[in-house]
């Protein structure tokens, strides 16, 4: 019962090659060079984009198959995100952000008060994404994943770009969600601290360069 | 001395013959309005009529191309599919092309033995030139695209990320769109909504080739100047005055807003 991804993604000149499994409560690391294809893995769990061929699957759910041409849409797969520089959305407020696809009586439920203490939002729920700061932003990212129901989690380089006081606090609220978090995380990271404080595995993605470049992730 | 790098010499001088042949008309048009008639003169019959009629006809097309124009916008920015720089020159031919000469072919398409037209009358005896709905398509025609273009460049700048983010969060394809895509674009969209009304209201060449000049039925704002003008009436005066303080506020409204949108839909 877990993750396991077998499947290809073909561009012109790129090839990715991607064969993992992940189990629930485990945090997954991927790490390799700019451009490999670490964000693509991560579109490809979470149904932004399709495999070329192959076969994506959570349990014995099946997400993307080219075989029998089975595609779920990512609204369906049951995935939260937390996407490079928050992935907020910069037209609504930080609680909108927060409850979006929720309704807004999820507002006063105790899971929401929680995690805005948790995630250490008190004052910040009526500003823009815009007003607030690098680490601020990645928090509110973080809380929104949080509350959103989901089995696996996706960060892409959470604490990248970030000062040095804002990537400690972002990775404490890291440390803390994944404890109580019973579905299965891939984290996106270069930063070796990171993936040894937070990651239970590490898988890097091989790149060979010559005509068509060949980039190869396993675990 | 003001402290900064210097210019050509003489370059103001050369620039403002450019900026004086747009400016000294709007003076003019300002400088020769009896005030103390204007509000008679653009509320007498024919002016009330015109004006009515404008303001309907302009909202109606500024709508037509908010619902038929957002989609194609849409499409144009998101998807490949096959002729799309085709569709899209067809979609701005109408701002380069003269408007009369978009009246006429309106008139080949949807008059009485136009294209489509002759079948409209035959099947469904449904005559559109030079009738209210004319005035509206030929709006519509020339103003359409000044929408499409803006909305275009509005939903190219959407960062596709974004809108995957709130996928993932659960939100369906259309739920995503009214939610996020929407809300992210909606300064541009005003932008050209506004835009879009201002050309709809001026429109004249493909009105009166296609919808005529009848009171109260075709004749909008713009052809009851020229008929004013002809018959040497104060009142083409008093509309002119009228139409450039609505195109004015229009302008400090946006504040050069579809400008850029214009020059980002043209990387």
């Amino acid at each position: 019962m877990s993750l396991e991804i077998d499947c290809q993604l073909q561009r012109d000149k790129f090839n990715l090659e991607v064969h993992l499994t992940v189990a629930p409560g485990s945090v997954l690391a991927i790490t390799g060079e700019n451009g490999s294809g670490k964000t693509s893995t991560l579109d490809m769990i979470a149904g932004l984009l399709a495999c070329t061929t192959g076969k994506i699957s959570l349990n014995d759910r099946v997400f993307d198959d080219s075989t029998t041409n089975q595609f779920v849409q990512p609204e369906k797969r049951g995935v939260s995100t937390v996407f490079q520089g928050g992935g907020l959305f910069s037209h609504m407020t930080v609680e909108k952000n927060m409850i979006f696809g929720r309704g807004a009586a999820f507002r006063n439920t105790p899971r929401f008060d929680s995690a805005v203490e948790q995630f250490n939002l008190t004052g910040l729920l009526s500003r823009k994404p815009s007003t607030l700061s690098g680490g601020q932003r990645q928090r509110v990212a973080l809380a929104r994943a949080f509350l959103a129901p989901s089995e696996i989690l996706l960060l892409d380089e959470p604490t990248t770009s970030l000062d040095a006081t804002s990537r400690d606090e972002v990775r404490g609220a890291m440390k803390t969600f994944f404890e109580t978090y019973n579905g299965v995380v891939v984290l996106v990271s270069h930063d070796a601290a990171e993936i040894a404080e937070l990651a239970t595995s590490v898988a890097q993605i091989t790149i060979s360069r010559g005509e068509n470049t060949a980039a190869v992730l396993r675990n | 001395m003001k402290r900064s790098l210097s210019a050509p010499s003489g370059l103001w001088l050369v620039a403002l013959p450019a900026a004086a042949i747009v400016i000294v008309p709007v003076l003019a048009v300002f400088w020769r309005t009896d005030w103390s008639s204007f509000l008679t003169l653009i509320s007498n019959e024919t002016s009330r009529t015109a004006l009515v009629l404008s303001l309907r006809t302009s909202l109606v097309a500024t709508s037509l191309a908010l619902v038929f124009g957002t989609p194609l916008a849409w499409l144009l920015a998101n998807r490949d599919f096959k002729f799309k720089s085709l569709v899209r020159a067809f979609c701005v031919l109408p701002m380069v092309l003269p408007p009369v000469v978009g009246g006429v072919a309106l008139l080949y398409a949807f008059g009485r033995r136009g294209l489509v037209g002759a079948r409209l009358d035959e099947w469904f005896g449904i005559q559109l030139a030079f009738t209210e709905t004319a005035a509206i398509l030929a709006q519509f025609f020339v103003a359409a695209p000044f929408f499409i273009l803006v909305m275009e460049a509005a939903f190219d700048q959407v960062d596709r990320r974004i809108v995957g983010t709130a996928r993932t969060f659960g939100a369906g394809p259309w739920r995503t769109f009214a939610t996020v895509t929407l809300g992210l674009v909606r300064p541009s969209l005003l932008a050209a909504l506004v835009l879009t009304w201002a050309r709809a209201l001026g429109e004249f060449g493909a009105t009166i080739a296609f919808a005529g000049n009848t009171a109260g039925r075709t004749q909008t704002v713009p052809l009851a100047v020229y008929s004013q003008l002809e018959s040497g009436g104060d009142d083409a005066l008093a509309l002119s005055t009228l139409m450039m303080i609505v195109s004015l506020g229009v302008l400090i409204a946006l504040r050069g807003r579809w400008v850029s949108a214009l020059r980002r839909g043209g990387q």
